[in-house]
C-alpha cells in the first residue's frame, strides 16, 4: 500500500481510477447474467450453483488481472521503485481487496436472476 | 429422517408465454422510461448570481489550496495561506457581509432551497408511481399462478413472500409467484440495464435508494449551511498545515531511479 508521500509524488487520478472499475464492473455485470444462464441450462441446484458462481466470477476476474492489468503492471520492471508483485493492481485500482471480490456482489443479483429464468424453462 | 419426496408440479407451458416474458419485458420497458424520464425531467441547474458564485469559489479554492499543498513551493505556498487567512476571516468573500453571525434562513422557508426539494420530489415520484402501478397490475391479473421453482432451497418464513396469493400450506417455498418474480426482476436488472442504457442510468430503483442513502456532494452550499462559519473553519484548517514539496529531496530520488 502506498504511503501519502508516494501518493502525492505519483498521484492517481480518482477519473481514470472510476472509469476502470466501472468497466470492471460492467464486465462483472454481464458476465454474472451469462453465467446465471449457463448454470440454469446444466440445472445446478443449491451449493453447487453458488459454487459455479463463485468460481466462475473469480476466474473472470482473474482473466481480467492477466489479459489487462498484469501486461501493463511494471512488475518486471528493472529499476526496483517501480517493481510491484505480481498480484499487484494498485497501478489502475484503489485497493486489491476490492478488485478481487467486489465482482461476487455486483454480479449476484444477474446471476439469480438468470439462473432462475433457465433453470425455470428447461428444468423443472 | 424420511425423506421428502421432491414435488413436483405440471405447469402449463403457456404460463412462460402469459406471465414471465411479459412481466420480464414490461419490467425492462419501466426502467428504460423511466431513465429517459429521469433525463429529460432534469432540471438544468440554476445560474447563481456572481456574488454567490464568488463565495462558492473562493472556499472551493481555499480547499484545493489545502488538499494540493504539496506541489506549491514554501514561498507560494505561505503567500496563498496568509491571503486566503485574512480574507476568509474578514469575511472579504460573503455575498451578504452584513448578515454575519446572524442565523442562516430557514430551509423550509428559502425559496431557492425549493429547486433541491422539488427535485427529490420527482426523484421519488418517478419511482413510487410505476412501482405501484406495475404491482397492482401483477397482483391483478396474475395472482394465484405458480409460475417458477427456484434452484435453491429456502426456509420456510420466505413462503408467505414469495407465494403470496397462493393458498397451498404444504408446497415447498421453492415455487415462486408472480410476484416475487417481479421482485426478483427488481434486483436483478441492474446488469440488462447497465448493458442497455450505459454505466450510471437512472433505471434502477435500486441505485437511486443508493444515491439517496450517500451524502450529497451539493451539501456543501445547501441552504442552512452558514457561509461564515465555513470560510472560518477553512481558514484553520489552511493554518495547521505543515508545508512541505514533492521537490524535498528531488535529487535524492533520481539519483536513486539510475542505474549505471
Amino acid at each position: 500500500m502506498p504511503t501519502e508521500k508516494e501518493l502525492q509524488i505519483s498521484p492517481l487520478v480518482p477519473d481514470s481510477i472510476l472509469h476502470n472499475s466501472r468497466t470492471l464492473v460492467n464486465l462483472q455485470s454481464l458476465t454474472a447474467s451469462l453465467f446465471g444462464v449457463a448454470a440454469g441450462i446444466l440445472g445446478l441446484e443449491s451449493y453447487s450453483g453458488f459454487l459455479f458462481y463463485l468460481a466462475f466470477s473469480l476466474l473472470t476476474t482473474a482473466l481480467f488481472y492477466f489479459v489487462r492489468v498484469a501486461p501493463a503492471s511494471p512488475f518486471a520492471s528493472s529499476t526496483p521503485a517501480q517493481k510491484t508483485g505480481l498480484f499487484d493492481t494498485s497501478r489502475y485500482f484503489h485497493s486489491p481487496i476490492a478488485f478481487w471480490t467486489g465482482g461476487l456482489g455486483n454480479g449476484l443479483a444477474g446471476y439469480i436472476l438468470t439462473w432462475t429464468l433457465f433453470y425455470g424453462l428447461v428444468r423443472a | 429422517m424420511v425423506q421428502v419426496p421432491v414435488q413436483t408440479i405440471h405447469r402449463d407451458p403457456q404460463l412462460f408465454y402469459w406471465i414471465l416474458l411479459p412481466i420480464t419485458l414490461v419490467m425492462i420497458l419501466t426502467g428504460v422510461l423511466r431513465h429517459y424520464a429521469t433525463v429529460l425531467m432534469a432540471t438544468a441547474p440554476k445560474k447563481l448570481d456572481q456574488k454567490t458564485l464568488r463565495e462558492q469559489r473562493s472556499l472551493l479554492h481555499g480547499i484545493n489550496v489545502r488538499g494540493n499543498f504539496h506541489v506549491l513551493s514554501k514561498r507560494s505556498f505561505n503567500t496563498r495561506r496568509d491571503a486566503l487567512t485574512t480574507e476568509y476571516e474578514s469575511g472579504a468573500y460573503l455575498k451578504d457581509p452584513e448578515r454575519r453571525g446572524q442565523a442562516p434562513p430557514n430551509p423550509m422557508t428559502d425559496p431557492s432551497s425549493m429547486d433541491g426539494m422539488m427535485g427529490m420530489m420527482k426523484n421519488q415520484m418517478a419511482m413510487i408511481v410505476p412501482n405501484t402501478l406495475i404491482m397492482s397490475w401483477i397482483n391483478a391479473f396474475f395472482s394465484g399462478y405458480v409460475i417458477m421453482k427456484l434452484p435453491f432451497p429456502l426456509t420456510i418464513k420466505f413462503k408467505s413472500m414469495l407465494q403470496a396469493g397462493v393458498a397451498t400450506k404444504d408446497m415447498d417455498p421453492r415455487w415462486m409467484s408472480s410476484i416475487s418474480w417481479y421482485f426478483l426482476c427488481i434486483f436483478g436488472l441492474q446488469s440488462v440495464f447497465n448493458f442497455l442504457l450505459g454505466n450510471d442510468n437512472a433505471a434502477s430503483q435500486m441505485a437511486q435508494q443508493m444515491g439517496q442513502m450517500g451524502p450529497a456532494t451539493g451539501q456543501m452550499f445547501g441552504p442552512g449551511v452558514d457561509p461564515d462559519k465555513q470560510f472560518v473553519a477553512e481558514a484553520e484548517n489552511l493554518a495547521v498545515i505543515e508545508h512541505y514539496s514533492v521537490l524535498d529531496s528531488v535529487e535524492q530520488r533520481l539519483l536513486q531511479g539510475i542505474k549505471v
